[in-house]
């Protein structure tokens, strides 16, 4: 992770130089939005970093400390960046080197402490009822299902819908923490190790049910190493596959005798990072009306751990969300991950709105139980 | 200088309110530069006004005590002409962001400054209308920004560029006093034309604190197509062929085979990277029209001498990757190195074949990566200089590549700027190409709008 580093300075130089300061990241950053302030905006933080490179800001400023921790880590300016600047990378080079020892933020800390406690995690998750251990006669090549830290406590339910709608995904329920909490906190060093052990313990394609731990699997193993559940799901058959054309097994919900609507909340790290754009869209298709909620693709403001550490912010940008939701008038909100589904879901229960968030695992689930008529 | 810093932010939160006013350390880097590669300057102050009389109090504050304002859209710029070059104070327009109005009978929209291009043509749009100007810059960059440097785009030859549908502006001179220059009619020639010397005019005369813009009906349809030359002169021939025939189309656009290879290498659009040109063509309008129009384009393309293929794009997919293929130009080249100056010049429309062989006799004799695409509907340039920014002996080639080109656009009779302005970054070439007469004008004028000297100072006028 740590390559094209210049000892002494804590950015990639050939990295931070690769911006040329458009300014096209400006419209699509949230925190951009929120407060209309250059120095909250992708540009005016590589500024800022570029200002500390040289030596003339100290990384433990306080103005560093703000920007580092105000940016979201969305990278909804990677895709619109003509120059392609890997702005996500920027930011774990800022956190690693500020957000160490005791200067850690506190959510940081907890949550890179956390998900190191694998065994109580997977207690935890046991208890909980998410997706147990087992070995079906399988696919070729094989598929395994990565089981989540913050999914197996929060939202059991999410990987036992997995492995109940794909008999034929292996379930490994010893596995540990795939480090993208660590990596996204301050320590990419570990953040790589962890993917990498749990890349050697699950063999072949990991499936993922969530946005931020595909990424970061993805930018250590390799994309051609992990799918994301909506990707799998849509998978082209292979020949020693043949549940693998999942569309058919699908039935289409219904509420009140008309097709459900559903909208989806994009996850950032799986649109800005991966590009997955389509897949749970044309899977949503398959079970009822697709609603594209007007700025789905924007940040919900769970970030990680962002909404423990800037709770203010994380608010704002998620009341904004929440309207949109409300005001498209779905019966269901679909998520790729367990930390905007919490976020959504707290969100729209504060609003006093009935509209369901569901993960598209558990909507694959739901889709395939009779009968078609659901009572929401 | 600390002490000005500090003095300066503490009167104007007294006149503004706290929330108004910004000066910590984040936010100075953070309005330090605008898009213009190698300038940089940190102003002591950033003031985010709602509406014009903070912009008068501003404006009446600085002048008092003599203290440089720079006035900043989205800071998209490519000249250096938000660059707070001398310090002062930057004058944001972000909270001024209003769509005031879109009167879709008299076809035109009053906007606040901060408002951006893309805003403003979506809420047309809902009308039945568009704003005609595209800057490539459009969905970050802003109406004010955009009005005071008179940006371009893809649609030049046949909609004109920014100041040909500006009706109207109210703008903070200055002095502080506050002028509204034309207005909502289509037809008035009260006085000298103010809106038009606002527009282009840099920040260096006041302050843009409302727009009335000209809204024209949104085309029905667009068609597109492509055609490849043995090299430019053959596809400008071919340009002159098109427009000598009565055609005046919404899109003629060119990539010389530098463009062709490194966008084909970015994107696999499937280009033809053995040929010397590329020209994409296009049109919009009425659909019956618009397929007309596009296959005599391509007729006339495919028959002229030195065309390789000409082809209609079948459908919206294939257009869109052509249009992508445009589009894609500058971050396929800026790829190739780690410090990239998009350069902007004019010729008149028949000699760019010639100003891209010296162009590139250019880029050879200094060792440097040119790539050349543009406007070849309107002989607007942007020879793209690519190299290692780490590499100082490359960059100092860069410099003198580009000083050799402002002279190629003047020995052709063409333009230092097309669409990017003068700012900071051309201000000394001007003179060459206007003549000191011209320059001195420009600076009395400037003078009679803002005699203190506070106005973006460093820029045109200056």
């Amino acid at each position: 992770m740590m390559t094209g580093q210049t000892a002494g300075v804590p950015f990639s130089e050939d990295k931070l130089a690769t911006c040329i300061s458009c300014g096209f990241c400006l419209p699509a950053c949230p925190t951009y939005a929120m407060t209309g302030d250059e120095k909250s905006s992708p540009r005016g933080r590589i500024n800022l970093m570029r200002a500390i490179q040289r030596g003339d800001i100290d990384i433990d400023s306080a103005a560093s400390r703000d920007q580092s921790s105000e940016c979201l880590g969305c990278r909804a300016c990677e895709p619109v960046c003509p120059a392609g600047v890997e702005y996500g990378h920027l930011l774990e080079e800022w956190r690693d080197n500020s957000w160490k020892g005791r200067r850690t933020p506190a959510a940081a800390a907890l949550a890179r402490r956390g998900a190191e406690f694998g065994s109580a995690i997977r207690w935890l998750g046991r208890r909980r009822g998410a997706a147990r251990t087992r070995r079906p006669s399988g696919t070729d090549p094989r598929h395994s299902l990565m089981l989540g830290c913050a999914e197996r406590v929060l939202f059991p339910q999410v990987s036992r819908a997995a492995a109940h709608v794909e008999p034929n995904l292996d379930v490994d329920d010893n596995q540990g923490c795939c480090g993208a909490l660590h990596a996204h906190n301050g320590d990419a060093r570990r953040g790589a190790e962890l993917a990498r052990e749990l890349g050697d313990r699950l063999p072949e394609v990991i499936v993922t049910t969530s946005g931020g731990c595909s990424a970061h699997l993805a930018a250590i193993l390799g994309r051609d190493r992990v799918l994301e559940f909506s990707e799998y799901l849509l998978r082209r058959p292979t020949e020693t596959d043949d549940l693998a054309d999942t569309r058919r097994r699908l039935n289409r919900l219904e509420v009140d005798g008309r097709p459900a609507r559903i909208g989806l909340q994009d996850s950032c790290h799986a649109r800005n990072a991966l590009g997955i754009i389509e897949p749970p869209r044309d899977l949503i298709r398959a079970i009822g009306e697709f609603v594209e909620v007007p700025g789905a693709a924007g940040c919900c403001g769970a970030a990680g751990t962002y909404s423990l550490m800037r709770p203010r912010e994380s608010k704002d940008i998620l009341a904004r969300r929440v309207e949109a939701v409300v005001a498209a008038e779905v019966d269901i909100l679909a998520v790729l991950n367990p930390g905007c589904y919490r976020q959504m879901a707290s969100g729209l229960k504060r609003a006093k709105s009935r509209i369901q968030v569901l993960h598209v695992a558990e909507l694959a689930e739901l889709a395939l139980s009779e009968p078609q008529q659901t009572t929401l | 200088m600390i002490g000005r810093n500090r003095s300066i932010g503490r009167d104007l939160r007294r006149l503004l309110g706290r929330e108004a006013v910004l000066d910590d350390v984040a936010t100075i880097e953070a309005v330090s530069r605008d898009a213009t590669p190698d300038f940089s300057g940190r102003p002591d102050v950033v003031v985010k006004p709602r509406d014009t009389t903070d912009v008068v109090s501003v404006v009446d504050y600085a002048r008092r005590r003599g203290i440089p304002i720079v006035p900043r859209g989205a800071g998209s710029n490519l000249c250096a002409g938000t660059v707070p070059i001398r310090g002062g104070i930057v004058m944001s327009t972000a909270r001024m962001r209003s769509i005031r109005e879109v009167a879709p009978g008299e076809m035109l929209a009053v906007v606040e400054p901060g408002v951006t291009t893309a805003e403003l043509d979506e809420s047309a749009a809902a009308h039945g209308l568009m704003f005609a100007p595209d800057p490539s810059s459009r969905s970050v960059a802003t109406v004010g920004g955009n009005v005071a440097t008179c940006a371009g785009g893809l649609r030049g030859l046949k909609y004109g560029n920014t100041r040909h549908h500006i009706l109207g502006l109210e703008v903070v001179i200055g002095t502080g006093e506050v002028i509204r220059t034309g207005g909502r009619l289509a037809k008035d020639v009260a006085g000298y034309d103010l809106t038009r010397l606002m527009v282009g005019s840099e920040g260096t005369l006041g302050v843009i604190t409302e727009v009335t813009a000209a809204l024209v009906p949104k085309p029905a349809s667009s068609g597109y197509g492509v055609a490849y030359f043995d090299d430019l002169s053959a596809a400008g021939a071919a340009v002159d062929g098109i427009i000598t025939s009565g055609i005046v189309p919404a899109t003629l656009e060119f990539l010389d085979s530098v463009c062709i290879s490194v966008v084909e290498e970015y994107a696999q659009l499937g280009l033809d990277t053995d040929a010397g040109a590329l020209l994409l063509f296009g049109d919009d309008g009425h659909p019956d029209a618009v397929a007309d129009t596009v296959e005599r384009m391509r007729y006339l393309c495919s028959a002229s001498p030195g065309a390789i293929s000409a082809v209609v794009a079948p459908d919206d997919r294939t257009a869109s990757a052509l249009l992508h293929a445009r589009r894609c130009s500058l971050p396929a080249l800026a790829r190739h190195g780690s410090h990239t100056v998009l350069e902007d010049v004019s010729v008149p429309r028949q000699l760019i074949p010639e100003a891209v062989r010296r162009i590139r006799a250019i880029g050879h004799r200094h060792d440097v990566l040119i790539g050349v695409f543009g406007h070849a509907g309107d002989g607007n340039l942007h020879p793209t200089v690519v190299i290692d920014g780490a590499d100082s002996r490359a960059r100092e080639r860069c410099r003198l590549a580009l000083d050799e080109i402002f002279r190629v656009a003047l020995d052709l009779g063409g333009s230092i700027t097309g669409e990017h302005g003068v700012g900071a970054a051309k201000l000394g070439y001007l003179e060459e190409q206007l003549g000191s007469a011209q320059v001195e004008l420009m600076r009395r004028v400037k003078a009679a709008f803002d005699p203190c000297g506070v106005m973006n100072p460093g820029k045109v006028g200056s």
